[in-house]
């Protein structure tokens, strides 16, 4: 089996020449260590960091802008919440399999949680079964929780139903974590939005949203085309018909501002991901806006 | 309307309700094979009011799609089973043998002009009957024999009309060869000698025009030649523009020859104006033309034509719906 993690650093390496890596570094750094009072030592200023956590006399000394660091006062717990049900098995808007794109996004931030020694943690399944596994920070833990990710989501599985795992961590924790929700472009329903209100005042909750595959598009003009949750054939004819496009981009804006309501509501921060290559810039989104909502 | 193969059509149908029902069944197998492209949350476009009117256009071009299919395969099944139409078809309309007999005698001229040209515009809807054309005096001369050449029996009527009407006319040459003239008996025997074809089943029919003013001694007697033509299943049809009142002396010869003309099976017309000629040789030819509508003869002839039409429309119509359905 190809190492997932792997491909999560061969992405990060990627983006290292653009310093968007070390960026990532930085919003991680301040968005859990950057509270604590115990000073740890100095290093070079890296773009992301507090502007307040500057040691303006160290870096008129050293010429250089230098940055105080701090002791974390505790491991933090990333625990992720992964839909695998049947619906993460479809494509998304760039054609790639929603779920490989999940364990991407998942991938780069454990990687950046296990890198700081916090505890990366998963509660996955569909709406026939949870799976969990206990937080940890090795890289071998984040790969076996990857790993999970990928083999689970298929077109087999069971419809998906993130309630069973959101009333699972309600059920199981009761600990403050870092809440990190992989799923996609799905709806929420009054149980769901229940659960959320009751889940953001215990925990931080950040929800990385892969988005669906457009029906209407002309890439898939040509395409077989069947809808997961009941295997039902869309014929060309009828996506390709004429004023569909706009009305279901319409639609789908629609639900987008929605859902965006609700997660302003609650406080969640949220990024959309389309494709593959758009995971490491979307990771950094998130925890920049993430910051700056908390602040 | 009948099929020249009603098997073929019932077996058709058979294996056609076979192939659908093979397909159904394996459709209904297959439908929970999910082959293609994963989407997923498509009910944001299944639910849209514009997916239910494309999904409503779509079942009608499926539905006149299947009922083109349908028109198509039952239009081609019955052409492959032959329509026909049993069509009645009456032979030997123009299987006519025509001998004009004219008698050339001096009184005769203006109405044998008459009857020439008649005959000649007769012969412009001729098509397969066969003229000749037969003049006597004292004796018969045969002026031409039995043809179907029409262009020819067009020249030579209009011919020995104008030589009627020329004052030195060649036409009587021949004719005085016997004592008297007008010897109506053995004219009319020479003509019935004129068909040249006794063995075949053709109509035969003398037109025999004089006026019966008969002088000298004649080796038939009209009787005698009339039952010769009876004999040989000739008919014959008199004009005799001799027979009328101003002439009533005569009245026991027109009489006669009446009664010859009629025992033959043919027609007797008597008139003092040539005028009436002209329509007179229209009735012996359109009467001659009923007489001899035979049998009617029943023959199936393929009427593909309905069919073939529907199976092209249809055939087209498929085509554009395809078209459109794959847009």
């Amino acid at each position: 089996m190809p190492s997932l993690l792997r491909k999560v650093k061969s992405k990060l390496s990627i983006h290292a020449h653009r310093r968007v890596s070390a960026l990532l570094e930085g919003e991680y750094s301040s968005l859990l260590h950057g509270r604590s009072v115990e000073f740890d030592d100095l290093r070079h200023y890296v773009p992301g960091d507090e502007l307040t956590d500057i040691d303006w006399k160290a870096t008129a000394r050293m010429g250089t802008p230098m940055t105080r660091r701090y002791v974390a006062t505790r491991k933090h717990t990333i625990m992720f919440v992964a839909d695998t049900g049947r619906d993460m098995a479809a494509i998304s808007a760039a054609g790639e399999t929603k779920a490989d794109i999940a364990v991407l996004a998942a991938g780069v931030l454990g990687y950046l949680a296990t890198r700081h020694g916090d505890l990366v943690g998963l509660i996955a399944g569909d709406s026939g079964h949870t799976g969990f596994r206990r937080a940890a920070s090795t890289d071998g833990h984040l790969e076996g929780v990857l790993q999970f990710i990928h083999a689970a989501t298929t077109l087999d599985s069971r419809p998906s139903d993130l309630t069973t795992q959101l009333s699972y961590l309600a059920r199981r924790f009761r600990r403050r974590m870092i809440v990190v929700v992989v799923s996609d472009d799905r709806r929420l329903g009054d149980t769901e939005t229940a659960l959320l209100q009751r889940l953001a005042v215990q925990h931080e909750i950040l929800w990385i949203t892969i988005c669906d595959a457009d029906p209407t598009s002309g890439e898939l003009a040509s395409a077989t085309v069947f809808e997961v949750a009941d295997g039902a054939r869309l014929p060309a004819f009828l996506r390709s018909s004429h004023g569909l496009a706009h009305e279901y981009a319409e639609r789908v804006a629609a639900d987008a501002r929605a859902i965006g309501d609700l997660f302003d509501r609650l406080g969640i921060t949220t990024t959309r991901i389309e494709r593959e290559a758009d995971v490491v810039p979307a990771v950094l989104r998130l925890l920049v806006e993430h910051r700056r909502a908390r602040r | 309307m009948g099929l020249i193969l009603p098997w073929l059509l019932a077996a058709l149908l058979i294996i056609a309700a076979l192939a659908v029902l093979a397909v159904v069944l394996t459709r209904r197998r297959r439908a929970d094979v999910r082959t293609g492209t994963p989407l997923a949350h498509t009910d944001r476009l299944t639910t849209l009011p514009g997916y239910h009117r494309a999904l409503l256009r779509y079942r009608a071009l499926l539905a006149a799609l299947v009922v083109a299919g349908l028109v198509l395969f039952s239009s081609a099944a019955v052409l492959a089973a032959r329509p026909s139409a049993t069509i009645a078809t009456y032979p030997q309309t123009a299987n006519r043998d025509i001998v004009l007999c004219l008698d050339v005698s001096g009184s005769m001229i203006d109405y044998d002009v008459a009857i020439t040209r008649a005959f000649g515009a007769l012969a412009e809807e001729f098509d397969g009957e066969r003229v000749s054309l037969v003049v006597f005096n004292a004796s018969a001369v045969t002026y031409f024999p039995l043809t179907s050449d029409y262009a020819y029996i067009r020249s030579q009527l209009e011919r020995i009309a104008t030589q009627f009407e020329s004052p030195d006319g060649a036409y009587f040459d021949g004719t005085f060869f016997g004592e008297g003239s007008s010897l109506i008996g053995d004219g009319l025997a020479a003509c019935t000698l004129r068909f040249d074809t006794p063995d075949q089943a053709r109509s035969r029919s003398i037109i025999l025009a004089t006026d019966n003013l008969e002088v000298g001694r004649s080796i038939f007697t009209l009787p005698d030649a009339g039952a010769l033509a009876a004999d040989h299943d000739i008919r014959v049809y008199g004009i005799n523009p001799g027979d009328t009142t101003s002439r009533d002396y005569l009245a026991q010869y027109a009489e006669e020859f009446r009664q010859v003309t009629t025992r033959t099976g043919g027609d007797y017309y008597a008139l003092d104006d040539a005028g009436a000629i002209p329509a007179i040789v229209d009735r012996i030819g359109s009467q001659q033309a009923t007489v001899m509508r035979g049998a009617p003869q029943l023959v199936a002839a393929d009427t593909p034509v309905l069919p073939a039409v529907l199976a092209l429309l249809s055939l087209a119509s498929i085509i554009g719906i395809a078209g459109r359905l794959r847009r």
